[in-house]
């Protein structure tokens, strides 16, 4: 079942002179519990790609259809709404805040949602990516590792339909990045969830199930499944 | 050691980094322009309080030099005119006096000005003409051509009864000159010419002070000034033995006390400290915070100039420049702004503090500077003294810890924290605790204005007019001498007639007199009041300098004796006794109340007298007539003479008993009670008796000390509203600049909630809550604040005032928490929108 899917999606930052078409008619779909990552040198619009995934920015023309919906039709409040359900992010910078414990920051997009939490599923992410003895620590008191850690447990803990990872190992030291990032593939395969990952190291990428090369704002490989 | 200039490339940096800074920028300034405006209205009231002070003791004493010689010869007026530390001397030759028929209600004073200097000096300089310069000419003020009824024209004849030394002659001089009279001056003067003044008082030969019967006239007033008014007495007394040593005659001096009376009292200095430390205060807290945040926002850019190089002085000196950039920005439109404010608040507390001349002086240019540069000196020190803090934390800063910087660090020191449900609110109050010692500053700053004006509330609410006006007049209209005087004339003025004409008046209710009649031993003690007497007098007789007591070794006292129409009595309020005014009117009853002043309100020992005693009083002509004592009751202040000696009793009988013992039939004071609707004509009928030309009389009425008292309250509104006006808007911005910084320098973490799926309106709601809560903290502290200062404040210093009845309230607080709640609601999310303008990637990006 395709989850993701873009159709000529297009961004063009800028106008005149200064017009820079960061996406130029990328189109490219992942199937239910792929591993799939993005790969291209700085520039290429691999972020810009990953937002317009996520709806954290909205593209010039084309569209992101989600388990088959188009994101952008939502206005933004909305859009905001489905973020939060459908889709979790891990950040290069992890973006935990900085007032809320560990627990808390997982359970926040549930708790932001008014729902209860399903803590026997939260406990399970917890449990896997090893943070039941960090429950109550506050984000600065935790190392980078650490940090992504809690990030992972936080996009996994509402479920969503996608996982956006955005160079989550990008703040790590090569050590710590497998770490991480086998939890993430483990814990992603054991929620059969599906992951998207932007990374500019071939190492990591190579970890995926499939790489999906993009250049200049064009998909030049691994567009389809079976590209 | 080679010298390095650098102190142009950190003021060009401490420039750049000013630029972009906009918003901050007016938030500086205006605040900056806040607390100068403060200082200069209050210094320019407060200078030109004292000096109008000063100034309307000059004119009174007619002279605005600062010591003088009296009567000395013009010889005398070289020496001190050579002498080093004498400045601007100036001479009058004394003539004599004017004594016309129609000076009755002045003192008119001929003299023979020196020159240009003496007349100025004396305020008595002609605006229109000249000084005389002919033997027939003469300069006078307006007041004495009023008087005289004569036209303010240059050239009519101004007849003059003169008296030089008990030589009376009349003259008729020509007008060549006049000036606009104050009304305050103690005398009023003509100035002659030179040559009149040598035919009628001919300078003397010898000395005034070697003179057995002294004549004045021809001697010469000679009046100077010194380098400073400090210690004009010592400086004086110096110059009168570097002057004439052991010579035998030494002439009386002068001085000025224009420049001795100390003008403020130190209830009024407190006060003022008060006031300038509130200032200082508001300013602090507000320019404190903007100078903080701004730093903690820019602390990464600190610490890229420390890593390449730039030294903590340097940075602390970049800081200290941007201040005085905006010092310099902010504090000659301060100025400007306050010294118009100034101006007009000075015009009401002027006219109310009864500054009469205060029309006819202006604010001196020189006055102006110094209250421009001692407030500019005192915001500059604000503005220094508070981003001294901030300045330290510049400096400080080390240059990685810098470039990892978080304005709202969490301290380490708390380990862990418990898991709580996450909502808006939660969030907000976390956030609350991560910035408390901003929200401090915040709160502190709304707490201020919050409480002086509810300060102000309680004082204004307290005073009461009723009392004011009760205590200022009895009935509804007053006639009587504005002063009375202990100079030999006559108290009782109030012809028969008059009393005649006002119980005439249509509409009159009540007509009742007050006669006044004082003799020297006119109260004979004896029994039970000479007793209590006795023992008094032993218990105070040692701390009594001046003898005032020896009476009571006597066996007698000095009273003032009133008889009073019964009616009148109703008003009083008796200490002991009841007021009978039937019993009263029957005759043979009196009311008594004795009073020793260094006492204050507490009268001796149950007064001398009590009810029952008997008092026996003489009168005129061996008369005298013994009274029951009926009440305990002081004279209310109106009625009485409205003066004091140490020790006094005052006995009220009625009319018909002083008639018996007394035999003028004038009365003192009138008391008139009206029909309300009639008091309009019974003002003017009234009037038309005491404008008059030869009466004495003025007329007081109830509505005379109504409007005063709405003038009183119309100052007290306008300064004290103006004042915490100012200090909320200062509050309001503060708490303005607050949340806004808070917001911008929470960009990022604002747009990685959202990204996480925290929308808008959970994010606004969330603002809100936070700007709730400084609602909440302001409320409480004003609260305990205000509560506090309302009671040891306002209870302690406005209670002394005779018209303040204190009410315990904390209504203004009250009311104005909706308003604070409204402003921290709405101000968040307007904020809000600001920042989201930018897409949420964009702001992710920002550090």
């Amino acid at each position: 079942m395709t989850v993701l899917k873009t159709e000529n999606l297009t961004k063009i930052y800028g106008s005149g002179d200064n017009k820079v078409t960061a996406l130029n008619n990328a189109n490219l779909s992942v199937e239910q519990g792929e591993f799939a990552a993005i790969v291209g040198t700085s520039g290429s619009g691999k972020s810009t790609l990953l937002h317009m995934l996520g709806g954290l920015d909205r593209p010039t023309s084309g569209k992101v259809l989600v388990k088959n919906k188009d994101i952008f039709s939502l206005k933004d409040e909305a859009l905001t709404i489905f973020r939060r359900r459908k889709i979790g992010f891990v950040f290069q910078s992890f973006n935990l805040v900085p007032t809320l414990n560990v627990y808390e920051n997982i359970v926040f997009p549930i708790q932001l949602d008014g729902n209860d939490v399903d803590e026997k599923f939260v406990g399970e992410v917890i449990h896997s990516l090893g943070l039941e003895d960090m429950k109550n620590r506050l984000p600065n008191q935790l190392s980078g590792g650490q940090q992504q850690r809690v990030a992972i447990a936080r996009a996994l803990a509402t479920k969503p339909a996608i996982i956006l990872a955005d160079e989550p190992t990008g703040n790590l030291d090569s050590k710590t990045s497998q770490d991480v990032l086998s939890l993430l593939k483990v814990t992603g395969q054991k929620f059969s969830q599906t992951i998207v990952m932007i990374t500019h190291n071939e190492a990591i990428a190579q970890m995926a199930d499939r790489i999906i090369r993009i250049e200049d704002g064009k998909i030049i490989k691994g567009g389809e499944p079976n590209d | 050691m080679t010298k390095v200039n650098n102190k142009k490339v950190i003021r060009r940096l401490a420039f750049r980094e000013l630029k972009p800074n906009r918003k901050m920028n007016f938030m500086v300034i205006l605040s900056i322009v806040l607390t100068c405006i403060l200082f200069t209205a209050l210094t320019s009231i407060g200078g030109n309080l004292l000096n109008g002070f000063q100034q309307e003791t000059m004119r009174q004493v007619g002279g605005d030099r600062m010591a003088g010689l009296k009567y000395v010869l013009p010889e005398d007026y070289e020496k001190v005119k050579s002498d080093k530390a004498v400045r601007d001397a100036v001479y009058r030759i004394i003539v004599g006096q004017a004594v016309n028929e129609d000076f009755r209600n002045i003192s008119v004073e001929i003299n023979c000005a020196g020159d240009k200097a003496a007349a100025e000096s004396m305020f008595c300089m002609p605006n229109t003409g000249r000084l005389p310069e002919e033997y027939n000419e003469i300069a006078v003020s307006t007041l004495v051509l009023d008087e005289l009824k004569l036209p303010y024209e240059l050239g009519i004849t101004v007849p003059i009864t003169l008296d030089v030394d008990g030589d009376i002659s009349e003259h008729e001089f020509t007008l060549c000159g006049y000036w606009k009279g104050e009304k305050v001056a103690m005398a009023q003067e003509c100035w002659v010419s030179g040559a009149f003044a040598d035919e009628y008082a001919p300078t003397p030969t010898v000395s005034f002070y070697s003179l057995d019967f002294p004549e004045y006239a021809g001697y010469w007033s000679v009046d100077f000034n010194y380098a400073n008014s400090w210690d004009i007495e010592g400086k004086t007394s110096k110059l009168i033995t570097r002057l004439y040593g052991n010579a035998e005659f030494i002439p009386d001096t002068g001085i000025n006390w224009a420049y001795t009376t100390s003008n403020v009292d130190i209830e009024m200095l407190i006060g003022g400290i008060v006031i300038i430390f509130v200032i200082f205060a508001a300013g602090y807290l507000i320019i404190y915070n903007i100078f903080h945040i701004n730093i903690s926002a820019n602390i990464r850019n600190y610490g890229l100039l420390k890593t390449i190089g730039t030294t903590s002085k340097q940075i602390k000196h970049m800081v200290r420049v941007q201040a005085a950039m905006y010092s310099a920005i902010g504090i000659p439109l301060g100025l400007i702004i306050g010294v118009l404010l100034g101006k007009v608040l000075l015009k009401s507390v002027m006219s109310t503090l009864n500054i009469l001349s205060v029309s006819s002086y202006s604010i001196s240019a020189g006055l102006l500077m110094i209250v421009c540069i001692i407030a500019a000196l005192l915001t500059f020190a604000t503005v220094m003294i508070s981003c001294h803090k901030p300045c330290k934390i510049a400096e400080s800063v080390s240059p990685m810890e810098a470039l990892r910087y978080n304005e709202t660090d969490i301290s380490t020191k708390k380990k862990n924290k418990k898991t709580s449900k996450i909502t808006p609110l939660s969030i907000a109050q976390n956030n609350m605790a991560r910035t408390r010692k901003k929200t401090f500053v915040v709160v502190l700053s709304l707490t201020l204005s919050m409480v002086l004006f509810n300060t102000l509330f309680t004082l204004i609410n307290g005073l009461d007019m009723d009392k004011f006006i009760s205590n200022m007049i009895v009935g509804d209209f007053i006639v009587r001498q504005e002063h009375f005087r202990y100079d030999g004339e006559e108290f009782n003025t109030i012809t028969p007639d008059d009393l005649q004409y006002l119980s005439h008046i249509d509409g009159i209710q009540e007509v009742d007199a007050v006669y006044y009649d004082f003799e020297f031993g006119n109260l004979q003690l004896e029994g039970k009041p000479l007793e209590k007497a006795k023992r008094f007098y032993q218990t105070y007789s040692a701390d009594d300098e001046y003898g005032e007591l020896n009476s009571i070794t006597e066996n007698y006292l000095n009273s003032d004796v009133y008889g009073v129409t019964p009616t009148i009595i109703n008003k009083f309020e008796p200490i002991q006794g009841t007021i009978d005014t039937e019993k009263f009117s029957t005759g043979n009853y009196a009311i008594v109340y004795t009073q020793y002043i260094p006492l204050g309100e507490n009268y001796p020992d149950d007064d001398f007298f009590s009810v029952g005693d008997t008092v026996e009083l003489k009168g005129e002509n061996g008369k005298s007539k013994s009274f029951e004592v009926m009440a305990v009751c002081e004279m209310p202040y109106t009625l009485s003479t409205q003066m004091y000696s140490m020790l006094y009793a005052s006995i009220i009988i009625s009319e018909n008993d002083y008639f018996e013992l007394y035999d003028n039939r004038n009365a003192m004071t009138v008391m008139i009670n009206a029909e309300e609707s009639c008091f309009d004509n019974v003002d003017t009928q009234i009037r038309y008796m005491t404008d008059s030309n030869n009466s004495k009389v003025v007329l007081k009425s109830r509505q005379t000390y109504a409007d005063e008292y709405a003038d009183f309250l119309k100052m007290i509104k306008l300064v004290g509203g103006t004042l915490s006006g100012i200090l909320a808007l200062i509050g309001i911005l503060n708490f303005v600049n607050a949340v806004v910084t808070s917001i911008i320098s929470r960009k990022r973490e604002f747009a990685m909630m959202s990204a996480v799926g925290m929308t808008g309106k959970q994010l606004k709601t969330m603002l809100t809550w936070e700007g709730i809560h400084y609602a909440v903290f302001t409320t409480i502290c004003s609260l305990i604040v205000g509560t506090l200062l309302s009671y040891v404040v306002v209870n302690g210093i406005a209670g002394e005032m005779f018209f303040f009845t204190y009410h315990f309230t904390l209504l203004p607080i009250l009311i104005c928490v909706p308003i604070l709640l409204l402003l921290s609601a709405v101000i968040p999310s307007i904020s809000y929108r600001t920042i989201c303008g930018d897409s949420i990637v964009n702001r992710l990006r920002e550090n």
